[in-house]
């Protein structure tokens, strides 16, 4: 048996998905890649107000004020037949991309032993589908092309169980063959494909040539075709081209929530979540804006995804106005953590990773992150690092490296001074934070580095007790005098 | 009774492994109030003990403030605890600690005492941090005054939810929600940046206040 999975309309629908409601209002589609741009497919509503296809857009809107016009976008139609074919392997392995919006899945070795368990498996598709507003049919039937023919008709899921006899009372027509040879038939008095098929195939072959014989072949439950196998595109991405100029984020937040949505929903129905999510805005300048975002803890959670581009978003400023949007996900399993007993890790990384976004916001990324020593010994050396507490386990802590007695308050940058000397030691100092006397100083210790490039360094530093029982580092270089920090 | 038993295995447990946290009990103050102490600990600051859920002051004018800080760095790290530190006037000396500590230490970094309080408040209301230390000794007094009092009763109530705890290091005595307030009151010499750590650590003189029961709980400890 053979499930064919078709979606009427699909363009249309490609159009509106990002739009449910639409669905419900008088909705037309043009296709501007056609020399003569015409109406190609329409909701039933538009077709209501006298509309049909061929109109061009300018007689459709005098039967219909209110009539929208969309426009066909490849780029939708291809994310609308991904998801056909991904919703399609995650019930059966053998599937084909017949065509746009037609899906033919192999049903042998599913277990689907009887008629019940058949509609079941059916409507698990249907509804899949519908989560991502796609309305669909599925026929099923003992050949691929008669499943094909099934799923065209008036119901949501057709079973054919007695193949001649569904054929034999379907029109010619529905095989859409030639024009010459419907003619033909039709002077014969050949309405129906069981009338057809009573005519023999060598007579067929005879009489109406190859064309035909291919013809008597499609409809014939007795040869059964070979699906050309597919694997689904591992892609996941939803794109949209705005009608209007964005200035605001107000309205991409909405499309976005929505990309997001559609996007989490793919895959859970192949049981994957979001590792990554890459973003890429579209400006009216011609330039891109892209972005990609890590998600700590992958996740499938739409409200956990969206809060992280929503971060984001909220700190973007662009020269120009946005008229595109792609969002794309890059899946992953989802991992299961086992905390440990002596471990402590974040308990929820993804919304951490959300808080460090804020900070960043309202600090600079150069403010936020884990301290990281350089190896060097020029004074106050270090870089700051993006946090990675899952991999900083201490398993067996050597604390101290160094044995630092009072720690230091630096002042960044050192505050310039000035000393008064007797001898070698500094007797007066001049500055910010005190001005007066020094009972007593270490030093000098002198340190330098970096004489081999431009960078070179070098300082006297002492450290000193003034004469109100402060302890200060102060140090003199090629700059000048300064106080580096205040030890407390 | 398999319930004695439970007990019996987590009491086993938070005698062995002072380090542990033991979360299906973390929520009960009264069963386990404190941040875990080592065993052998000394006396003075070493016994210094930060209650879970609450906000505390260490208030402090150059009388050994940034050592405590760093010394509450290095016992976090001991229980592989990670901590930020909300450094409100950049005034952090990273070199002198230990890059093993360094790697559980979130460091914010910040110029004025309003940005560090809007960071302070980011980060209680993440929940994913158990220590939160916040410096503004080093700020301005103007800076500081203007700091409005429901500040503090904002930051309790969020580490009260979180379980967590928030150290504040003050000039002066300015939180008056804190539910823990020790007042550092050494005074050092230049001979003292001789001393080795642990000696200078007992000398950090202290005076730990219990503001919830508003009487004094300790003297001043020194060891």
């Amino acid at each position: 048996m053979f499930a064919a999975v078709f979606i009427p309309d699909c363009s249309l629908q490609a159009a509106l998905r990002l739009e449910p409601d639409s669905g419900k209002q008088p909705v037309a589609l043009i296709d501007s890649g056609l020399p003569k741009i015409g109406i190609v497919q329409l909701t039933t509503i538009a077709r209501n107000f006298g509309i049909v296809e061929g109109m061009t857009p300018g007689q459709a809107m005098a039967r219909c004020g209110h009539l929208k016009i969309k426009i066909r976008s490849s780029t939708q139609e291809k994310s609308a037949m991904q998801i056909l074919l991904q919703t399609a392997y995650a019930f059966s392995p053998n599937i084909e991309a017949t065509a746009l919006g037609v899906c033919t899945m192999e049903l042998k070795g599913l277990g689907l032993e009887n008629e019940n368990a058949i509609q079941n498996w059916a409507e698990k598709i249907l509804k899949t589908l519908a989560q991502f507003h796609l309305e669909s049919k599925i026929g099923i039937a003992p050949a691929p092309e008669l499943a094909l023919l099934a799923a065209h008709g008036t119901n949501a899921i057709s079973i054919v169980q007695n193949a001649n006899q569904f054929v034999s009372g379907l029109p010619v027509a529905a095989l859409h063959p030639p024009m010459d040879i419907l003619e033909i038939l039709s002077c014969w008095g050949i309405q129906t494909i069981g009338q057809f098929l009573a005519l023999g195939k060598n007579e067929i072959a005879e009489r109406l040539g190859e064309e035909a014989l291919e013809l008597f072949e499609r409809v014939s439950a007795s040869s059964v075709r070979p699906l050309k196998l597919v694997s689904p595109p591992e892609e996941f991405f939803e794109q949209i081209e705005f009608e209007n100029e964005i200035e605001t984020a107000g309205p991409l937040l909405f499309v976005l929530r929505r990309f997001v949505e559609q996007l989490s929903r793919r895959l859970e129905a192949i049981y994957l979540v979001v590792a990554e999510v890459r973003f890429q805005l579209g400006l009216s300048s011609g330039e891109k804006y892209r972005r990609a975002f890590k998600i700590p803890s992958p996740t499938g959670g739409v409200e956990i995804l969206f809060r992280t581009l929503q971060t984001h978003l909220e700190t973007v400023r662009t020269d120009s106005p946005i008229v595109s949007l792609e969002l794309s996900a890059i899946p992953a399993r989802a991992q299961t953590h086992q905390f440990g007993f002596f471990e402590s890790t974040l308990r929820n990384p993804n919304q951490f990773a959300e808080t460090l976004a804020r900070l960043t916001a309202l600090l600079g990324a150069e403010n936020v992150g884990t301290p990281q020593l350089i190896s060097s010994n020029q004074p106050d050396s270090f870089r700051l690092a993006m946090t990675d507490f899952d991999s900083a386990t201490i398993q067996n802590p050597k604390l101290r490296t160094q044995n630092c007695a009072l720690a230091l308050r630096r002042f960044r940058p050192p505050l310039p001074a000035h000393f008064g000397f007797r001898g070698e030691k500094p007797v007066l100092i001049r500055s910010k934070i005190f001005t007066g006397g020094v009972s007593e100083a270490r030093g000098p210790f002198l340190s330098s580095g970096n004489w081999w490039d431009n960078n070179r360094w070098a300082r006297e530093e002492w450290d000193i007790e003034t004469t109100d029982g402060s302890l200060l580092r102060i140090f003199r270089s090629g700059d000048g005098d300064f106080v580096e920090g205040i030890y407390d | 009774m398999p319930v004695a038993n439970v007990i019996q295995l987590r009491a086993l447990l938070s005698e062995k492994f002072p380090g542990l946290r033991q979360h299906l009990n973390s929520t009960s103050k009264a069963q386990n109030p404190r941040f875990p102490i080592p065993k052998n600990s000394k006396p003075g600051i070493l016994n210094l003990e930060l209650i879970k859920g609450a906000l505390m002051e260490i208030v402090g004018k150059n009388s050994g403030s940034a050592t405590l800080l760093r010394e509450l760095l290095y016992r976090a790290a001991k229980e592989n605890q990670i901590v930020a530190l909300i450094d409100g006037s950049d005034s952090f000396d990273v070199t002198q600690i230990a890059e093993d500590v360094l790697s559980r230490v979130l460091w914010i970094r910040c110029h004025q005492a309003g940005d560090a309080l809007k960071a302070a408040d980011l980060v209680l209301r993440d929940g994913n941090l158990p220590l939160v230390l916040l410096d503004l000794k080093s700020n301005s007094e103007k800076e500081l005054r203007k700091i409005p009092a429901t500040t503090w009763y904002r930051f309790q109530r969020l580490v009260e939810e979180t379980n967590a705890v928030c150290v504040v290091f003050t000039p002066r005595q300015m939180i008056s929600s804190a539910q823990k307030r020790i007042t550092v009151r050494s005074h050092f010499s230049i001979a003292d940046l001789e001393c080795d750590t642990g000696e200078l650590l007992h000398q950090l003189e202290m005076e730990i206040s219990d503001e919830r029961r508003f009487e004094d709980i300790s003297e001043p400890a020194t060891a």
